[in-house]
């Protein structure tokens, strides 16, 4: 047998792999301990206030909701979450720590699967602390507006962020390469889906993740939205997924 | 026991391993030698699941590693060095592979005692020396105490002092009944480290023995008094003898016996009588360059 050492005092070691709980805990260790990773998480969060805040102070037209701006913000935020996912997986084959992680857990479904939930969590989380960022913003700047259906758009806005977080981990882990990945999902976002809307509205609305966060804050085509946001993502992690599991690790 | 059983890789038409086998056994230190692009690196990430084979497989106690429930307590794997985040603190980084492998946090500063990196564990990986990397690459494979390693070129970037410390380590790894390999470009390295030696050739192994019968020589080397007549006397006998720089008589194809008893004959005075060796740089080209 090879799983034994004599005269071994050795350390408590687990003799099981490790719980999808732990896995998840320590995937968002790894993001946050780079300094990557901590200033797009504190980019994600501060980002869509500090707008608000601008925005809310240059502005002399009166604001008829909050939903609007909230959401408008929330997929700022969003925005931002994508290149935190993006780094969650492409940034561990642009550094090899990929190689790490496979030896130590060479289920690269279940690795892909716990980095997913990893960053949905964190994604809603530094999205809520954002919405409620911006909606203390508003609620000191701005007088006069409607707050109906803010818990609505609040939910969406974390929702949003969740799902961005996954698109960019499931593309980062696709093409395994954080430029390519940033590049190619910020041009089809916030360019090739806006040019499309121009000409073809009837399809660009039916495919675009920024205008769904958007819709589903002020509680506008909401099936839509939904389903937009979780074609995206699934596509984005079966992406991810079959391209990681064919990737040689070298 | 690791059994490596026909592993085979593929790239189109290239073949990078050819039908590999190799059995490690636990108690020893197996070296694994060949020239740049042999195929060592690729068939040690095919036996961890890093580079999926073309054919074949490694088993580790009868099972793949990916079936290993936690592979990291099993076996200890230092592949590439730099395979690090330069942003991350050594321990941080440690203090992550911990958890992975599910060992309590306190473990990682006695590996980085171990390997003399206690003083740098809190600066950034990005700023360490090679060296550094590799002690911190051997600190995260021993994190478990795992009863196989398998290290590719560890002693790269080691100074003298690092080398023998990690000579000392993989000694007493196999000693305490662990499986170690051993992957090394520094043949002398090898030669004092290793019970047992694997060499491979564009994909193939092209020997696999003890490390002193590989070295063994087919001859004896003799040393006499009067190093030209006992020559002459071993040529009339009709063996075969080469007189070297420093003055010793090489006999290809006799043994000791055969050659003492020409000198026993001729009543020669010997000052050294022993089997001829070869040294392991000899031997690794003459096989390297054969393959």
């Amino acid at each position: 047998m090879t799983n034994t050492l004599i005269e071994a005092p050795g350390p408590a070691v687990r003799s099981t792999g490790a719980s999808v709980p732990s896995l998840v805990g320590l995937e968002i260790r790894k993001s946050l301990s780079t300094r990557s990773g901590k200033s797009l998480a504190a980019a994600s969060i501060l980002l869509a206030p500090a707008a608000a805040a601008v925005a809310a102070t240059a502005s002399s037209e009166p604001l008829g909701s909050v939903t609007g701006p909230l959401g408008a913000l929330g997929m700022l935020t969003g925005l931002v979450l994508l290149s935190f996912g993006v780094l969650s997986t492409a940034g561990e084959w642009s550094h090899r720590t990929v190689q790490t992680t496979y030896l130590l857990v060479p289920h690269r479904g279940r690795v892909l699967a716990t980095k997913a939930v990893a960053v949905a969590l964190m994604g809603a989380a530094f999205a809520a602390m954002a919405a409620a960022l911006v909606a203390g913003v508003l609620a000191l700047l701005v007088s006069g507006a409607s707050w109906a259906g803010v818990g609505l758009a609040f939910g969406a806005v974390v929702a949003a962020g969740a799902a961005f977080a996954v698109i960019g981990a499931g593309v980062g882990a696709a093409t395994a390469n954080t430029p390519a990945a940033l590049t190619g999902l910020y041009l089809v976002i916030l360019g090739g889906i806006p040019v499309l809307r121009t000409f073809k509205p009837e399809i660009g609305d039916k495919i675009d993740p920024a205008g769904a966060t958007l819709a589903l804050a002020q509680g506008q085509a909401t099936t839509q939205s939904i389903l937009i946001l979780s074609a995206w993502m699934g596509v984005a992690l079966v992406a991810g997924a079959v391209m990681t599991r064919r990737r040689q690790v070298s | 026991m690791i059994t490596v059983s026909g592993l085979t890789k593929r790239y189109g038409e290239r073949t990078v391993v050819d039908h590999v086998s190799f059995d490690l056994e636990p108690g020893t230190v197996t070296g694994f030698l060949g020239p740049n692009g042999a195929g060592k690196t690729t068939t040690m990430r095919m036996m961890t699941s890093l580079v999926a084979p073309t054919a074949g497989s490694a088993v580790i106690d009868g099972k793949l590693y990916a079936e290993l429930p936690n592979p990291g307590a099993v076996v200890g794997t230092l592949l590439d060095a730099s395979a690090v985040h330069p942003g991350r603190t050594g321990r941080t980084h440690l203090r992550l592979l911990a958890s992975a492998v599910g060992v309590p946090a306190s473990r990682v500063d006695e590996v980085l005692d171990m390997v003399g990196l206690s003083d740098a564990a809190g600066r950034r990986i990005g700023g360490y020396s090679l060296g550094m990397r590799q002690r911190l690459g051997i600190a995260g494979a021993l994190l478990a105490d795992p009863p196989v390693l398998v290290f590719d070129e560890p002693a790269n970037g080691l100074d003298p002092e690092g080398i023998r410390w990690m000579r000392d380590l993989l000694r007493t790894h196999a000693a305490r009944g662990g499986t170690v390999l051993l992957s090394s470009h520094l043949l002398n390295e090898v030669e004092h480290t290793v019970d047992r030696l694997l060499v491979i050739g564009e994909g193939r192994i092209v020997a696999d023995g003890p490390v002193a019968t590989l070295l063994a020589g087919d001859g004896t080397t003799v040393r006499a008094v009067d190093a030209p007549s006992l020559a002459a006397d071993l040529a009339a006998a009709g063996l075969r003898v080469e007189a070297t720089a420093d003055g010793a008589l090489v006999v290809a194809g006799a043994d000791a016996s055969q050659v003492f008893a020409v000198a026993a004959a001729g009543g020669h005075v010997l000052t050294e009588l022993r089997p001829t060796e070869r040294g392991l740089e000899d031997l690794f080209f003459q096989l390297t360059t054969a393959a």
